[in-house]
């Protein structure tokens, strides 16, 4: 057996030399680029409460969806990595299709949303951004397309107002939140929720991206700058780079009440799939969900496994259920060259089988 | 190839460190003018102080590849796999690097105590609340003090601080120890992975290719701690710990804005909490009043389509009835309780074919 390491010191020195050099003369390149905007799809707000907004978004041609489809996006984060930029959006690529889109801007909650409750959420917000789009629509019920923890939202919404929700679309959505390679799911198992929300009260986005960078701390706080220098001379790699920056970090606050919830019921009790869930007055049985139900989830997940995601088929109450499995991660699924072929077309697709 | 070893090392370190100065004083120059907010704000960071702790993880990787350079990868005339001393020497310049991005991360975010810990101490120092002399850096503060006098209360809110501090601090130190298992595992992941890079054509040829290896080690490494018993155990204390912290700092915060008559968090909160109360009452009566009357119009509706139907059925029937008996052979499956959806669906259906 050989030396496994063939690197000569002048090699080396090369190597560390242009590293340093391509450092320094990128640098430059960062002045002036400033904040990188989204793709900012014309849009119109069709309905506003306290910080929330109902977006229509607007595509090039007219609809020619019969239902239209309600975007519900998690807390955490925003909805814009639906439409991050010209040539990367979901949004756009289902506007393309000829679906009518419309999506959920939960906005930053401060002090004054530090009680909002899971209640309040889903009974409550999301209640009256599906009924905006009903009645705006003289429908009895709409398409709602959850991400991430917003499909836990419309889960839990379509088991308690079936009425409302024609066909369900879930992507990268926790339903198990107790398998074993659920590392957030692991870390909170022994945090004593009810002392951390009463510590904090609302919980600060910047402690929601320290756990985010924890998962991998190497890769997503150091290699990944590390790689960033090769595209320093590349403006517009590099903009695309800073863009998804932007969305990474600027993160809305969680609203104290509902951050409780969430973390004991669904996190630590599991009881989405256990069947003793309850929002408010209600009880949230996934049997109770008979609408078509597609599952989108993301082989190289590494917050949302998809074991917790694939768990849904066995809970959900529908015969027609259909699962994609996608090539990727947790946001390569709506920013990636594949996402951009594969996603909005499978989603187009399955909803016009069904008639939507 | 000693000497050429060492002179490599001479020259990359003196780049090295002209390039970082530069980097330094590149961003410095980017971060402005000063401080518009004059005096009372002067602890406030800058903005080239934010950039550089952003930068920090690119000047990790400068280290990594300098403790790397300095390792002698590569240069040894003969095979150091087969010298587990020379191995060891070798991977041990790998033992730093990730404990200190862990360290980088912690102290740029909000979850980092200890940097929030001193400002703490000057402030309450400084407000006069912990003035008695004794522990180092927290005077007064022994939890076995008995407490007595007109300062009990507040003694007894110190020594509750200082335990929790103390506390704190034992479980942060069983973390940091989880950290460097890591390390040692992640290290060991990495030399199995070079032992498979022996053969011609597989040998690693660049600082970059070995130090992805590096990093897909460690992750890997890392993964399964966190993923441990262990670690669940230890980070959910340490979280816990930390709320008891800051929870008592809250307490005694609180105590100076009353003495100062400034409003506190307990009463904002205390008011946010009724006035969610109020507005969900409020939309519940709402929802309650206008429920009939949505009902109302809902029914109307329905039989306005009904009397359409009978309309369009007395003028043509042939046009009605495909519909009749769509929807009579869609409920008449012979099963009850056929689902709403679909009843509304024919429903949907027929108003569209009108």
């Amino acid at each position: 057996m050989q030396n496994p390491l063939h690197i000569e010191p002048q090699q080396a020195f090369n190597e560390i030399a242009t590293f340093q050099r391509k450092l320094a003369a990128g640098l430059q390149n960062l002045r002036g680029l400033g904040e990188q905007d989204y793709a900012n799809t014309p849009r119109e707000a069709i309905h506003s409460e306290d910080k929330l907004t109902v977006w229509h978004m607007k595509g090039h041609h007219k609809p020619t969806a019969k239902v239209p489809t309600l975007i519900v996006y998690a807390l955490v984060n925003t909805v814009w990595m639906t439409d991050l930029q010209d040539d990367r959006s979901l949004v756009r690529n289902l506007l393309d299709q000829g679906e009518d889109v419309y999506l959920i801007d939960w906005g930053y909650p401060d002090g004054a949303d530090r009680w909002l409750t899971l209640d309040d959420y889903l009974n409550g917000y999301l209640d009256r951004a599906v009924d905006a789009v009903r009645h705006r629509h003289g429908l009895d019920a709409i398409n709602l397309l959850g991400i991430c923890q917003g499909g836990t939202f419309s889960l839990c919404y379509t088991a308690m107002h079936p009425e409302k929700v024609k066909n369900l679309v879930t992507m990268v959505t926790p339903v198990d939140f107790r398998t074993s390679d659920n590392m957030l799911s692991h870390w909170v198992q022994n945090m004593d929720i009810d002392l951390f929300v009463d510590t904090l009260g609302n919980v600060p986005a910047a402690l929601m991206n320290w756990v985010y960078l924890m998962l991998k701390p190497l890769r997503l706080n150091q290699q990944k700058y590390v790689s960033l220098v090769d595209i320093l001379d590349n403006p517009q790699e590099l903009k695309n780079f800073l863009r998804m920056e932007r969305w990474i970090f600027d993160s809305p606050d969680q609203a104290g009440e509902a951050f409780r919830e969430f973390i004991k019921l669904f996190f630590q009790q599991n009881s989405l799939i256990k069947g003793d869930l309850q929002i408010g007055k209600q009880p949230v049985d996934l049997g109770m969900i008979t609408q078509p139900v597609l599952n989108i989830f993301a082989t190289q997940d590494h917050l949302v496994p998809p074991d917790a995601s694939r768990a849904l088929q066995q809970h959900v109450g529908t015969t027609d259920y259909t699962e994609v499995a996608f090539k990727g991660g947790h946001i390569g699924i709506y920013v990636s060259g594949r996402a951009q072929r594969e996603v909005a077309p499978a989603i187009h697709q399955w909803l016009r089988e069904r008639g939507a | 190839m000693a000497d050429q070893a060492n002179e490599f090392l001479k020259d990359y370190q003196a780049f090295a460190q002209q390039s970082w100065d530069a980097w330094m004083r590149y961003l410095q120059q980017q971060s402005g003018p000063s401080n518009p907010f004059g005096v009372g704000a002067t602890a406030m960071p800058q903005q080239g102080d934010f950039l550089a702790r952003s930068m920090a993880s690119l000047k990790a990787y400068g280290n990594w590849l300098q403790q790397a350079a300095s390792a002698g990868l590569g240069q040894q005339p003969t095979n150091p796999w087969q010298q587990p001393a020379a191995m060891q020497a070798f991977l041990s310049a790998f033992n730093q690097p990730f404990a200190q991005t862990i360290a980088g991360i912690d102290s740029a975010s909000a979850f980092g105590l200890d940097h929030q810990w001193q400002a703490w101490l000057q402030a309450m120092q400084q407000a006069g609340t912990m003035g008695v002399p004794g522990m180092a850096g927290m005077p007064g503060l022994s939890p076995q003090m008995a407490a007595f006098g007109i300062t009990r209360e507040v003694q007894l809110d110190q020594q509750a601080l200082a335990a929790a501090m103390q506390k704190y601090a034992q479980i942060n130190a069983r973390y940091q120890g989880l950290l460097q298992k890591v390390n040692a595992q992640g290290i060991t992941k990495l030399q199995e992975t070079l032992a498979q890079h022996g053969e011609p054509g597989k040998q690693v040829e660049s600082l970059k290719g070995l130090y992805d290896l590096w990093v897909d080690a460690m992750e890997e490494a890392y993964a399964e701690m966190a993923l441990s018993q262990e670690f669940r155990d230890v980070f959910g204390a340490m979280v816990n710990a930390q709320m008891d912290v800051r929870k008592l700092q809250q307490q005694q915060t609180e105590q100076v804005c009353r003495e100062l008559g400034i409003p506190t968090r307990s009463e904002v909160d205390s008011l946010g909490k009724r006035l969610q109360q109020v507005r969900r009452e409020l939309k519940t009566r709402e929802q309650a009043q206008s429920t009939p009357e949505a009902s109302l119009v809902h029914t109307l509706q329905v039989e306005i389509a009904a009397l359409k139907r009978e309309l369009a059925a007395s003028k043509g029937e042939t046009k009605v009835r495909p519909i009749e008996q769509a929807s009579g052979s869609g409920n008449g499956n012979g099963k009850p309780g056929t689902p709403s959806r679909r009843t509304k669906a024919t429903r949907s259906a027929a108003g569209k074919r009108k």
